[in-house]
């Protein structure tokens, strides 16, 4: 080798060779490479939006595609020393091991989840504190797990315990800084919830909750605290700060502990193709993207190709699963060259319709405004 | 191993290691990212005080990402200095004016 040093390229070689054997192990690591996939918008603790290209991708969002809201610094649990505490308003208090929660029933579930200031960055003005997300925070992935139910009623919850509190492991580096706190209505807790060790087939990642976590179907992902260590079960909602004034509807001067809180995800939809700005040939194309709800689920998604003057039902595709979200797609003929604008609306069971343009809170949460494209067809 | 093909292998391996550099990120988490805020607080009066104050709990970037008013920016204090930040009363006029006049209100939406 010459006009190098064949020891120093070797020494460098050696330095990025972790990284570079990434490559040889397979597939997964082949499909890493490429354009930006996750938008960082908080180093840490890590805030990570998925970007519309690897959403659209497939139903089931990859795991090291789904984004990451964290409050607080990740904690290190260490899962052969975990227990899980069922505690509080409970006739049989309940301590587990992880090995013995993975000999419950288990289900799994496909379940989207958006967090509550998806959009917040679209806001305008963008006066509002926190994260500024665009439109990625938002995945679905097949969780799998033990249903809470199943540990309530093996606790054997009392007459007076009406709401769950899920007490989790991550601190702030300042000791004032409240931990994170959620807590759940009793009847949702015994509905649908989930304490998921998996995602997608692969034990649950750190990032997202390792080793349980839980979820909440159809409620903000804020709902579905990570690091569960401890499920209380209490007379009243948490007081926590993450309760009691985080996570409101007030509007911007107003009282958030007199506003109602935020829990089931409103109806929304995403156009992950065409991609906002697309320059398309002069041909019929397919528009596509998913649509989510809470309970009441998608009953429907209309597209405009004309600004919302006239609109078309689009048609599903795939799985329909109660709180997974509904892929939709339609396809548009562009007759002549122009510059059109692209809208999806969806519709609930409820035959509730995203607006135009979200009422405002003071927090940003919950901005289900229709998504709106400007696509470019050429001759 | 002969000379051409010590020279081969050598190509490959380099070329791996630079296409695993960008797709390995770190804990598990493969996807290449983007960064779409300085993650770094802008020169000025006062950034000595917003780096002592603020960055012991989040990274540069949850600040430089926002767009606020004065009264804006004096909530989001007031809920720092509650959660314990080492903000001492006399410095707290000169963040509020560094945070407004280098991160305040905006036209520009949110980055993709």
């Amino acid at each position: 080798m010459r006009g190098i040093d064949r020891r120093a390229f070797l020494r460098m070689l050696a330095g990025a060779a972790p990284a570079g054997l990434g490559l040889l192990l397979g597939p997964r690591a082949l499909r890493a490479a490429g354009p930006a996939e996750m938008i960082e918008r908080n180093e840490w603790p890590e805030h990570w939006e998925t970007t519309l290209d690897a959403l659209g991708r497939s139903w089931l969002t990859r795991n090291d595609r789904f984004f990451v809201r964290s409050h607080l610094p990740v904690p290190d649990v260490d899962p052969a020393s975990y227990r899980l505490e069922i505690t509080g308003l409970v006739g049989a208090p309940l301590s587990l091991t992880l090995d013995e929660l993975k000999e419950l029933p288990r289900i799994e579930m496909p379940c989207t989840f958006e967090c509550a200031g998806n959009g917040r960055g679209l806001l305008s003005p963008p006066n509002t504190a926190g994260t500024q997300w665009a439109r990625g925070a938002v995945g679905n992935a097949r969780w799998g797990g033990a249903p809470l139910a199943t540990l309530l009623r093996r606790a054997g919850v009392l007459p007076e315990g009406r709401h769950v509190w899920f007490e989790a492991a991550d601190r702030a580096p300042h000791p004032d800084v409240p931990a994170f706190l959620r807590s759940i209505p009793i009847e949702k807790a015994m509905q649908d919830a989930l304490l998921a060790y998996d995602m997608n087939g692969e034990a649950l990642p750190k990032l997202h909750g390792a080793p349980l976590r839980a979820i909440v179907p159809g409620w903000y992902g804020m709902a579905s605290t990570k690091w569960v260590t401890r499920v209380r079960v209490e007379n009243q909602p948490s007081d926590n700060h993450f309760m009691a004034r985080g996570y409101r509807y007030n509007r911007p001067g107003e009282d958030p502990t007199l506003a109602a809180p935020i829990e089931e995800m409103r109806i929304k939809s995403v156009v992950t193709w065409p991609r906002d700005g697309a320059k398309l040939p002069l041909a019929k194309f397919r528009a596509q993207g998913f649509a989510w709800a809470g309970s009441p689920g998608v009953k429907r998604v209309d597209v405009s190709s004309d600004g919302g003057t006239s609109w078309r039902p689009a048609g599903f595709m795939g799985e329909t699963v109660p709180h997974a979200w509904r892929s939709w797609t339609t396809e548009i003929d562009v007759k002549s060259p122009r510059r059109l604008t692209l809208m999806a609306r969806a519709t609930d069971g409820n035959g509730r319709q995203q607006p135009v343009e979200a009422s405002v809170n003071a927090g940003g949460y919950a901005n289900n405004s229709i998504h709106r494209i400007t696509i470019h067809v050429r001759g | 191993m002969s000379a051409v093909s010590r020279r081969v292998a050598m190509i490959a391996l380099a070329a791996a290691v630079v296409l695993g550099l960008i797709g390995a990120t770190g804990d598990g988490q493969r996807a290449t990212r983007v960064r779409p805020y300085p993650n770094r607080l802008p020169d000025g009066d006062g950034r000595a005080i917003a780096e002592r104050s603020c960055l012991m709990c989040h990274s540069a970037t949850l600040v430089t990402q926002q767009a606020k008013d004065s009264t804006a920016w004096a909530r989001t204090v007031a809920q720092m200095v509650k959660w314990g930040t080492p903000l001492p009363a006399a410095e707290q006029d000169t963040l509020l004016r560094y945070l407004a006049s280098h991160l305040g209100p905006r036209a520009a939406r949110v980055k993709r």
